[in-house]
């Protein structure tokens, strides 16, 4: 049974995985992009939220905020940076090289804005752990003996709920059947008359979102923000993403959840330092025995750096 | 007869289920200048690729000055005597023009004393000394500092040539040598080719102009849909009725029409 | 020489010598977002080394490039199949791997570090980097450094050139794993001690900017990177401390808490960063800028000749 509850708190655990390696998966499926700023965008909406709930508005404008306004404010400045980075590396790479799939320059460029976001917000709000106000994460549900924590559930939900409009928006709206033509083909995409400079900022402000709810669902269930939360989910995100297949939705969605379960597991039988090992250790084994992974197909991320 | 320098023996080749190349031979003598034409979508850039191991072919032999080459790898094929061109400039852009020079000498200098002395650092070196006269020779020798990024598409295609020249190749695989060259710049490049075959160079050519080839090769392989549907003369290959017909289609054969 | 000035060059010299081991990969074309996980190896191999079998210096340093060196090489035959996001990947997963199990082995301390016995002032670090400098000018004049740089530019063609694109990838990360791996010896003996938690994938990402924003075509790239980085935080000393007061008025934040004061030099070089990857995203030093350089003339003339072609 305590197996079973720490499969139960795996899922859990997977699901913050799930929707961080979806942002990842999607920028490189689409544009062939490892976006080191994700991990970085999780952390701000949690990092900004406590910072409005705690302090208020900035020049003493307001006294703290509830927190639920304090976190929606910080999803809204993750989804924001996002469609700052967009500016500075991909939209800037098209119109100077019109070469869209050389993304060695823009992976750089996010690794810059990841240095630029995360100190930032160290020296704003310093470097230590901080208490989230949000709601109890204590309160919890019984069903058939294994124990779910209401938040987790909620949000477990909510992602849920988010990755299934995500797939519907990629198969059946306009925009999405432009993104996948991008996927196939930049150039012949342009060529197809699908406006690039309108439909790539969808995948940032995309990432944004999911990044954000992730840091902000984060924050609630774990009751705890740091300058460093993004760091680990980061890892673990890419871990899922390369487990489930580059480029794949629901090979993240799975991947995710494998990582979830591979950690909590790992904890149960070897400890807690063992985690970085086998968490990592699969990714290796995943990247050198089979690059596709679960869902994965092999075109993507090949180009040349 | 002496041994050719290459002979493509029943050659065939398919990506997913579509045969590209189909059964197809030819030989090209020492020193002879052979040309490779067709209309679009022939299977001559693939014909290249399968001679210089970039593809593998399903079935036929390929020999080169009489030795089967069917298992060499992509990279030894140029120490066995075939460079070639490719049909857009593939210099590195980032090497100087004496540097992309020195590259093509690669399949002859490595070996550890190739591979570790310096090229530059204590004055001058024997490969870049090679280069530079190599460079010269060809009337090219103004810029072996540059970047070759820098210079005109003209030069660098000439460039190109100067390094496929400096692995000392028996044959020499031209990829649309005249693409995207002017009137002038073509005659020049004319020039520069006839010097090339002078010194004993076999050649191949792919090439689209026909005023090219007649007055560059003697002889002409034709392909259409991945056949040989010629082999022969330059100067007959226009009368050929079922040259006429793949270029011009069926209802032109019988008309007295130029290829283009 | 003052403890300052000891300690700031001992600082530079160390991250010379790991720069350059990036840089070799880099140069043909990989991007090593590994480099942590290979200071890390050498770093602790010349720990274990001086503290549990009490070598002399002498042998600890050299074993760190050696064990580095081999360790690099045969991690580049597998992974170096992959290419693109994939190798950056696994690169990075190699660092991971490496601090989890170092972590979790207690003959090498796990997470409490390992004290190094023998303390080394900054000469070492110092002449090993005008070594490991002057190796790499030399590697990168000779045939093998023309060949990396052809992989880099397009390794196909490089192939049908005659190049063993695979051999000559090999050869230039597993020399490279081993000036990291130095770098990381040094680095034991010149803090006198190895704690994992600083081998961490922000040292990995930092060393490869030092690498790409000083400009990987030309071996003056790394060093331009690696020092303008090291000195840039003793440069703005000054100016910092109001920034910080501004940003925290600009927030409503209180004096409560307290500003790591490193953070801004990260931020500074992210800027960086992210302005060179859109104005120069060569680098700042370039084969092209040091030819101007060195032959103002001759580039005169030549370009004369280019106009009445």
């Amino acid at each position: 049974m305590l197996l079973l509850q720490q499969i139960v708190n795996g899922l859990m655990l997977g699901s913050v995985y799930v929707t961080v390696a979806v942002a990842f998966t999607l920028t490189i499926g689409i544009l062939n992009f490892l976006n080191f700023t994700i991990p970085t965008l999780f952390m701000l909406a949690g990092m900004v939220g406590w910072g409005l709930a705690y302090f208020g508005l900035p020049f003493g404008l307001s006294g703290p905020l509830p927190w639920p306004l304090a976190l929606a404010i910080g999803i809204a400045a993750a989804i924001l940076c996002s469609l700052v980075v967009e500016r500075f590396t991909f939209r800037y790479l098209q119109t100077k090289y019109g070469d869209s799939t050389e993304h060695a320059i823009p992976l750089v460029s996010s690794l810059g804005f990841l240095l630029i976001l995360e100190n930032l917000v160290r020296i704003a709000y310093g470097g230590d752990a901080q208490r989230f106000p949000g709601p109890s994460g204590d309160l919890t549900a019984e069903f058939g003996g294994l124990f779910f924590r209401v938040p987790q559930l909620v949000s477990f939900f909510i992602v849920l709920a988010l990755i299934v409009g995500l797939a519907w928006i990629m198969r059946a709206t306009r925009i999405g059947r432009g993104l996948r033509a991008i996927a196939e083909n930049p150039d012949a995409a342009a060529i197809l008359g699908v406006e690039t400079g309108r439909v790539v900022p969808m995948v940032f402000l995309l990432t944004g979102l999911l990044c954000g709810l992730a840091g902000a669902l984060f924050a609630v269930n774990y009751g705890e923000v740091s300058p460093q939360m993004g760091e680990d989910i980061g890892s673990k995100a890419i871990a899922g993403m390369v487990v489930g297949g580059l480029g794949s939705l629901w090979g993240a969605v799975a991947g995710g959840i494998v990582v979830g379960l591979v950690e909590i597991l790992t904890v149960h039988f070897f400890g807690a330092d063992a985690v970085q090992v086998a968490v990592w250790g699969a990714l290796l084994l995943t990247l050198l025995a089979r690059p596709q992974g679960l869902f994965g197909h092999n075109a993507i991320g090949k180009g040349k750096l | 007869m002496s041994t050719p320098i290459l002979s493509v023996e029943n050659l065939s080749i398919s990506f997913g289920g579509l045969t590209v190349i189909d059964d197809v031979s030819f030989i090209a003598p020492e020193g002879g200048r052979v040309a490779l034409i067709g209309p679009n979508g022939a299977g001559k850039t693939t014909i290249f690729n399968l001679l210089s191991g970039v593809y593998r072919q399903d079935k036929g032999h390929i020999r080169l000055g009489g030795a089967l080459i069917d298992d060499a790898p992509s990279r030894a094929r140029i120490g066995l005597g075939m460079a070639r061109s490719f049909q857009n400039i593939r210099l590195m852009p980032h090497l100087s023009v004496v540097e992309n020079v020195m590259l093509g000498q690669h399949s002859r200098a490595d070996r550890p004393g190739g591979m570790w002395a310096p090229l530059k650092l204590f004055g001058r070196s024997p490969a870049r000394d090679e280069a530079e006269a190599l460079l010269a020779d060809m009337g090219l020798g103004t810029w072996p500092g540059q970047e070759v990024a820098t210079l005109p598409y003209g030069i660098r295609k000439k460039i190109e040539l100067v390094r496929a020249l400096a692995a000392r190749p028996r044959l020499l695989l031209l990829d649309e040598p005249a693409a995207g060259l002017n009137g002038t710049e073509t005659a020049e490049l004319m020039a520069f080719l006839d010097r090339i075959a002078g010194t004993g160079v076999t050649l191949l050519v792919v090439e689209h102009d026909m005023s090219l080839v007649r007055s560059l090769c003697d002889t002409a392989v034709v392909l259409n849909f991945g056949r040989k549907i010629y082999d022969g003369p330059t100067a007959e290959v226009q009368k050929d009725p079922q040259v006429l017909e793949a270029y011009l289609g069926p209802r032109h054969a019988g008309e007295d029409a130029h290829v283009a | 020489m003052s403890g300052y000035w000891a300690g700031l060059l001992t600082l530079l010299a160390i991250n010379v010598v790991f720069a350059y081991g990036i840089y070799l990969a880099v140069a043909a074309g990989q991007l090593n977002l590994g480099g942590a996980g290979f200071q890390a190896v050498g770093a602790y191999a010349a720990a274990w080394l001086a503290f549990e079998m009490e070598m002399p210096l002498a042998v600890t340093i050299a074993a760190s490039a050696v064990v580095t060196g081999v360790v690099g090489y045969l991690f580049a035959f597998p992974i170096l199949r992959l290419k693109g996001v994939y190798l950056v990947l696994g690169t990075y997963a190699f660092a991971e791997v490496v601090a989890g199990v170092i972590l979790n082995s207690d003959s090498l301390g796990g997470a409490m570090g390992m004290p190094v016995p023998t303390f080394i002032d900054w000469q070492v670090p110092v002449i090993a980097a005008a070594a490991t400098a002057l190796l790499c000018f030399y590697l990168m004049s000779t045939r093998f450094g023309l060949v990396v740089r052809a992989v880099h530019d397009d390794d196909l063609v490089a192939d049908l050139m005659g190049v063993n694109v695979p051999r000559i990838r090999v050869i230039a990360f597993g020399i490279g794993a081993a000036l990291a791996g130095l770098s990381g010896g040094l680095y034991a003996h010149a803090y006198s001690f190895v704690e994992i938690q600083n081998f961490n994938a922000a040292l990995s990402i930092y060393v490869l900017l030092y690498v790409l924003l000083g400009g990987a075509q030309t071996p003056w790239g790394p060093f331009a990177g690696a020092a303008f980085f090291t000195l840039l935080p003793e440069l703005l000393r000054a100016g910092l401390p109001a920034l910080t007061e501004m940003l925290s008025a600009l927030l409503g934040k209180t004096g409560v808490i307290s500003t790591p004061d490193e953070s801004w030099r990260f931020v500074i070089l992210g800027v960086v960063t992210v302005l060179m990857m859109v104005f120069r995203p060569e680098g700042l030093i370039t084969r092209a800028a040091i030819e101007r350089l060195t032959h103002p003339r001759r580039r005169a003339k030549d370009t004369a000749v280019e106009v009445t072609e």
